[in-house]
């Protein structure tokens, strides 16, 4: 079973690492590139590719093709906090309170990279390295709700409180991350592109490279999840082996 | 360079060190996170099989 | 009719213990008046603490654009305060424990001590909002009818209540209680205050549409208080216990 479960982690390293190659190929040298809005002033046009191209190609548009990706493995790993906290209070079985604690971490580390890759792209692009724009100020609250999942945590000594209280107010950040996401739909100023949408201008190619992006970014979250469980798992074990030993 | 080209490059340039750089972060970051979480399970794992010896020893 | 006979005693056993909890927690406030007294002190220095931030801005500054934003701010910081008093409170003197001895529901308790932090919260709103208008509008109508303005207070306040005592019903078992519960509070709070501010500031402001607005964010905001209620009233039975 364990060493299933680490062949497995092994497939999602390979997979991810094949995946996110394919898709960066895919995103900087097969998809085509976005075009800017505004036309040339030098007129006319050039062939590139065989295709006639009358505007500025938008390069910035690339961080979409692992941006984006990230971000949704994000919420997705964030899930698994809310769904260990159920099961642990359901149960009241140790192991998920590790398994929510872990899914925490590990979105942590990805709330992180989303908010630096596209802090870099919003310097670019907007010329400021932040505004208070809904998109950013919620996914701010998801990341400040995430950190203090861990504050919560260290404040508890008794181990039972602890779980109990961490599985309470990791259900709650994650009801909570949606609704901050909703409220600030209703003030409108949206500044952050939607690209995701009906009509939001993907072909086959951009699409096709950004779902790989995807798969292969949810396999690292998956696969790095495995490891840290393998690596609580054995602290555990050895924490026991150790007290015998001693005793 | 032919101006029309130079001109529908003329965002390429000066996005490119952005989004290269968001991308070197990326995986920087990601790559820093697993080395280091692998590093940590491999030393538990030694110390766990040194542990496991001793026990097997003493019984 | 033998089904009815045996519920209605029990639903009103339960309805009386809350009232119970919600009678002790007022009569002892009356006796003490630590918890009102401590918390309109504390609005006070912080209408204080805003005079100095608007010390420097002019005249011309119209203090109806963040007015009902610095209102808030009070309310949030106060109602921390007041929360995390009122489960020390219970903490110290063994009470939450004897509580749990009782044979009360456990959803009685919330419903009781959050009730109850509502009554203290929508008491200290009712000392605030005057002195605001006095210390800082100088004057300057505000727009919308004062019902509305009643409305969203009520709305956000009651997300403030609710959530607020299951969060200080964790924090006061957690080092450094205070601080804890500020930090949960929030981030937790972000939407509910964000609909809050929302709300009462259309009815400040004004202009094009602002009954819109104030209906959009009020809905809003009832609709987080609906489901952050619900969610944290279903946890607080793990929680109370733990």
């Amino acid at each position: 079973m364990a060493m299933d479960r680490n062949r497995l982690t092994f497939a999602a390293v390979v997979v991810g690492g094949l995946l996110t190659t394919v898709a960066f190929v895919l995103a900087f040298f097969v998809a085509a590139p976005v075009l800017a809005n505004n036309t040339l002033t030098a007129g006319g046009g050039a062939l590139i590719g065989g295709k006639l191209i009358t505007n500025p190609v938008l390069f910035s548009q690339k961080i979409f093709f692992f941006h984006v990706p990230v971000a949704i493995t994000s919420f997705v790993i964030f899930f698994f906090t809310a769904f260990y906290g159920v099961r642990f209070l359901m149960t009241k079985d140790k192991r998920f309170d590790t398994k929510a604690r872990i899914a925490t971490e590990i979105t942590l580390v990805f709330v992180a990279l989303t908010m630096i890759t596209g802090d870099i792209w919003t310097r670019y692009e907007w010329g400021t390295w932040w505004v208070w724009e809904p998109r950013l100020t919620t996914y701010f609250i998801m990341m400040m709700l995430v950190i203090v999942y861990f504050v919560l945590r260290a404040s508890i000594e008794d181990e039972e409180r602890r779980a109990v209280y961490a599985s309470a107010f990791g259900i709650l950040a994650f009801l909570d991350a949606p609704l901050s996401f909703a409220i600030t739909r209703i003030v409108p100023s949206g500044a952050h592109p939607v690209v995701l949408r009906a009509g939001g201008g993907l072909d086959a190619v951009q699409l096709g490279g950004f779902l790989i992006g995807l798969a292969g970014m949810l396999c690292f979250g998956y696969a790095i999840y495995q490891l840290r469980i393998r690596e609580e798992t054995a602290k555990e074990r050895l924490e026991v082996l150790k007290a015998s030993l001693e005793g | 360079m032919d101006p029309v080209l130079k001109e529908i490059y003329s965002l390429v340039l000066p996005a490119a060190p952005y989004v290269l750089a968001a991308y070197g972060i990326l995986w920087i970051g990601l790559f820093g996170y697993v080395t280091v979480v692998l590093r940590r399970l491999g030393k538990i794992e030694a110390e766990l099989r040194i542990v496991e010896e001793a026990l097997a020893r003493r019984a | 009719m033998a089904e009815t006979a045996t519920a209605a005693p029990k639903r009103s056993s339960s309805w009386r213990q809350f009232k119970a909890i919600l009678r002790k927690d007022i009569v002892m406030e009356l006796r003490t008046k630590e918890m009102l007294s401590s918390m309109t002190l504390y609005t006070l220095l912080t209408l204080v603490i805003y005079q100095i931030a608007l010390s420097q801005s002019g005249s011309g500054f119209d203090i109806r654009l963040i007015a009902a934003g610095l209102v808030w701010l009070a309310f949030v910081f106060t109602s921390m305060l007041g929360l995390n008093r009122s489960l020390v409170h219970e903490k110290d003197q063994g009470c939450l424990e004897a509580l749990l001895l009782a044979p009360v529901d456990r959803p009685v308790i919330f419903f009781a001590k959050a009730v109850g932090n509502l009554i203290f919260l929508l008491i200290v709103e009712v000392v605030t909002v005057p002195i605001f208008a006095v210390a800082f509008m100088s004057g300057r109508p505000i727009a919308g009818p004062f019902w509305m303005l009643v409305l969203s207070a009520f709305v956000g306040s009651l997300g403030i209540a609710g959530v607020g005592t299951f969060l200080a019903t964790m924090a006061v078992n957690a080092r450094g209680g205070s601080f804890i519960l500020s930090v949960l509070f929030i981030p937790l709070m972000y939407p509910a205050l964000l609909a809050a501010v929302a709300g009462s500031s259309a009815v400040v402001l004004g202009g094009e549409g602002y009954a819109a607005t104030f209906w959009q964010a009020v809905g809003m905001g009832a609709g987080i208080d609906a489901i952050m209620l619900l969610a944290v009233f279903a946890l607080y039975e793990f929680v109370v216990g733990a």
